[in-house]
């Protein structure tokens, strides 16, 4: 009961600011919540489970192409379009899981790294379908019940993904399933002897992760209400690890103080440091594997631990 | 007295030319510590990794309570109530105490990701409820003090009393440990001991394969003994430290080394 | 007829490039099981430092190699002794100097980017853009000095693992870091060695590369790709490995673009689709280590 009370409040107070911002700060908003949906997401896959992929950011892209291509080109009605994009997501996110996870390590990286590459080549050459290299745009949400969803009602909708997101991500990790995914992130041969389906674990972390990545897209599509392959190229894909890491691997609250900080600190730096924002996230990056490895939240944690000692 | 829970026959294990283990047969009654012993090489450890479902036999047959283990994937063994304790520890060491504990319990809390999902049917309560008995179980090895600790700063001996909780967690019906008293200190020994005699009083069935003759010696209630791959003899401790085949294997006298034993030991 | 073995030439050539990406891969993960992700950014930099010294200041082309590769070596060294030593000295996770080196191909593409700017920047090639014909086999003269050169390096590597009592101490540290440890080589110093010949060979195939595909900040990446391609193909135990992985992803890169009936684009994901099968179906790749010697 708490909970449903503090995720009522939550969503109160998200909204509310979306309806107190000006048009800029609107976009900056929305796409914040987006971030820190995708990086609670891949938190779960990476830091959690254990398993290091790249492919969270183009289940992003597939989601996002998918539900545009399902109403304006298979020309199926919104509640349609959204189930048969969800369908979508989880069916293609479980075919993929399924060798993805019979793979280690660096070899699930660059396989999945590659798949990512494929997806953007996919998209370059898909003709019309696709929208090739320009993608696809002059679209926007259909009405819902004869009402157009719009500017703080759409933000609405993101913050009921985010809130979606999270409480799934939080209830999956706080029982036995979590602690079975850290079991095989940490030690797969004794997580076996404790009974644990190592192969059914990894593949669901990895479905639920991705197909969660996908719906965040199908919210995001009409955000900027364009859809093109350079905004799922490489660049974020690195920018979602990085979030996850400077953050903090493994906790929640990491992966959304990641996502703010590498965000916002852009548009905060711009007028100093232009586009080269990737230079302070990959120096970040480096300092913190080697310096924290925990990330920010650890940092926290740590300071926390010495005020209370003093 | 009632039927062995653990019926093993004719089980075998070759690697490619190397036959490692041949035709041992094996009787674990619920209750009661088998000790397995055996000079470096005997099979011992292939023998115990068959039991656990690590590794899979070449042929012969296992059954746990007339159930047949050998299609089992190592995963399904925990389920059927076979747990196993690690020679070199295997902690999760991001994981608290706790957890770790209550991963044993994995087998029993799996009620299903939809429940977990949507809260229903008291999910909560039985994470409250497991986490409670995980508690119970780091007091019952002694860990009790240390139960905030992080998991990397705690001792090999305390570590190896993890393991145990760990295995208690998921109230198995046969418990197996992996050179127990190995790395420990004789006081830790003594309080494993204690320990080990307190599991099988509830009446589940434990096997220990052990390097340490005094301490498998005087907490084993039967002891089978295997020697390049072959079962040679079986008992109580007493009737095995007698048999000649034994001795001349490479068992000295517990007790007092005599001189013809001694020797024995010294061509083996 | 002419058209195939011209295709072969240029194939051949690429696919030494790809080689020469695998075995930079190679030298680093045999001793330390570090995988490199930033290798193409160090092609990449060495390109660039091409285009400043060979372009932009006119050195001849010998001076002005020796000095790019010169500089990759000290490039390769800092890398490793600032972002991967502390962490495998300290015993951090595997995963750590992996994710560090990301951090730094970003670093490096962004520094050159900060530096050079966006548009790509001509790099001259060896000898002049003439061709070459050797009977039936014509190429660039680009193409046989990239041959040329591969083989060569490839020729020295063999040889210095198989024969050279340093190159043993590196066999030594791929197969077993503690033993050869005890053993008294000196850990420190072979992963010193391994980064900085890894940078000098990612270097070497950064300029030999961009003559044909100019220096651009983003090049690094997709060559990471190829080389990590090759590496899996061949088979990540053996030097030979990486020449004949190299080879067969460029023929099967080329041959796709020039026959099969796919828009060149798709082509790209030759590459991509190799990869993800290797790495599925047979991640050791196509060419077993060496047993252990007794």
């Amino acid at each position: 009961m708490r909970q449903w009370i503090v995720l009522a409040i939550a969503a109160l107070v998200l909204s509310a600011i979306g309806f107190a911002l000006g048009a800029y700060q609107t976009d900056v908003y929305r796409k914040l919540l987006l971030w820190i949906t995708l990086a609670l997401g891949y938190n779960f896959l990476f830091g959690i489970s254990g398993q290091v992929a790249f492919s969270h950011f183009t289940f992003y892209g597939i989601g996002a192409y998918a539900i545009v291509i399902l109403l304006f080109q298979v020309g199926l009605p919104l509640p349609l379009a959204v189930l048969v994009g969800i369908a979508l997501c989880v069916v293609l996110a479980l075919i993929v899981a399924i060798p993805a996870t019979r793979l280690e390590g660096f070899y699930l990286a660059l396989a999945t790294l590659a798949f990512a590459q494929l997806f953007i080549v996919v998209l370059n050459e898909g003709g019309a379908v696709t929208g090739a290299a320009g993608g696809l745009a002059n679209y926007r949400l259909p009405d819902v019940f004869g009402m157009r969803v719009t500017g703080p009602w759409y933000t609405v909708v993101i913050v009921l993904l985010l809130l979606s997101t999270w409480t799934i991500l939080w209830r999956l990790d706080r029982s036995y399933f979590g602690r079975a995914c850290r079991a095989v992130r940490d030690d797969p041969e004794a997580a076996r002897a404790m009974g644990v389906n190592v192969a059914h674990t990894k593949i669901i972390a990895y479905t639920v992760t991705s197909a969660l990545a996908g719906m965040a897209g199908m919210v995001y599509a009409f955000v900027d209400n364009t859809v093109n392959p350079l905004i799922f190229g490489l660049e974020n894909v690195f920018l979602l690890l990085f979030m996850v890491i400077v953050g903090g691997s493994g906790r929640h609250a990491g992966a959304v103080v990641g996502a703010v900080l590498l965000y916002l600190l852009p548009l905060v730096l711009s007028p100093l440091i232009g586009h080269h924002h990737a230079l302070v996230f990959g120096v970040f990056m480096v300092v913190v594997v080697l310096f924290q490895p925990k990330g920010l939240i650890g940092l926290w944690d740590m300071l926390r631990k010495r005020g209370g000692r003093a | 007295m009632s039927a062995p829970l653990l019926v093993v026959r004719a089980l075998s294990k070759s690697f490619g030319g190397l036959q490692a283990v041949a035709d041992v047969d094996l009787d674990v009654y619920a209750g009661e510590i088998l000790g397995v012993i055996g000079p470096n090489g005997a099979g011992k450890s292939t023998t115990f990794s068959m039991i656990a479902g690590a590794l899979p036999p070449t042929s012969g047959t296992l059954m746990l309570d007339g159930e047949s283990l050998l299609t089992l994937p190592t995963h399904a063994f925990a389920r059927r109530g076979i747990m196993r304790t690690f020679q070199h520890n295997k902690p999760f060491v991001s994981m608290s105490l706790q957890d770790n504990v209550m991963v044993g319990m994995h087998t029993r809390l799996g009620g299903g990701l939809w429940r977990v999902l949507l809260n229903l049917g008291g999910a909560a309560r039985t994470e409250q409820d497991a986490a409670h008995r995980a508690n119970e179980l780091i007091d019952f090895v002694g860990l009790g003090e240390w139960r905030d600790a992080d998991v990397s700063s705690l001792s090999f001996g305390q570590g190896r009393l993890l393991e145990i909780a760990r295995g208690l967690a998921a109230e198995p019906r046969l418990m197996l440990f992996d050179e127990p008293a190995a790395g420990l200190t004789p006081a830790e020994c003594e309080r494993l001991a204690v320990i080990i005699r307190q599991i099988a009083k509830r009446g589940i069935a434990v096997v220990l394969i052990e390097h340490d003759m005094r301490f498998l010696m005087a907490l084993a209630d039967r002891v089978v003994v295997l020697n390049f791959g072959r079962k040679i003899a079986q008992g109580t401790p007493a009737e095995v430290q007698r048999d000649a085949a034994v001795v001349s294997a490479y068992l000295g006298d517990v007790n007092v080394p005599d001189r013809n034993s001694m020797k024995a030991v010294g061509h083996a | 007829m002419n058209d195939f073995l011209e295709l072969l030439v240029g194939a051949t050539a690429s696919g030494c490039v790809y080689a020469l990406v695998a075995l930079s891969y190679l030298l680093i993960t045999r001793p330390t099981g570090v995988i490199n992700f930033a290798v193409g950014e160090w092609s990449m930099l060495a390109a660039f430092g091409g285009f400043v010294l060979l372009s932009r200041l006119s050195l001849p082309y010998p001076v002005g190699m020796v000095l790019v590769l010169g500089g990759m070596f000290l490039i390769g060294w800092a890398t490793e002794r600032l972002t991967v030593r502390p962490l495998l000295e300290k015993g951090a996770p595997a995963l750590a100097p992996i994710l560090a080196l990301l951090g730094m191909l970003v670093v490096f593409r962004e520094v050159v980017s900060l530096g050079f700017g966006p548009d790509p920047q001509p790099v001259p090639p060896s000898f002049g853009f003439g061709r070459l014909e050797l009977g039936l086999i014509a190429g660039s003269y680009q193409s046989f000095f990239i041959i040329a050169v591969t083989l060569s390096v490839f020729a020295l590597t063999w040889y210095f693992f198989e024969r050279t009592l340093a190159g043993k101490s590196f066999e030594a540290v791929a197969i077993d870091r503690r033993a050869a440890a005890l053993m008294g080589i000196n850990l420190r110093r072979v992963t010193s060695l391994a980064f900085a010949g890894s940078a000098v060979v990612a270097g070497l195939a950064g300029v030999l590369v961009s003559p044909n595909v100019s220096a651009h900040y983003l090049m690094g990446l997709p060559l990471a790709i190829q080389g990590f391609t090759a590496l899996v193909i061949g088979g990540v135990g053996r030097v030979e490995g990486a020449l004949l992985g190299g080879l067969i992803l460029a023929f099967a890169e080329q041959f796709t673009v020039r026959y099969a009936p796919v828009p060149p684009g798709l082509a790209m994901g030759v590459p991509l689709v190799l990869l993800i099968v290797f790495l599925l179906l047979k991640p050791t790749g196509l060419l077993r280590a060496r047993e252990a010697r007794p």
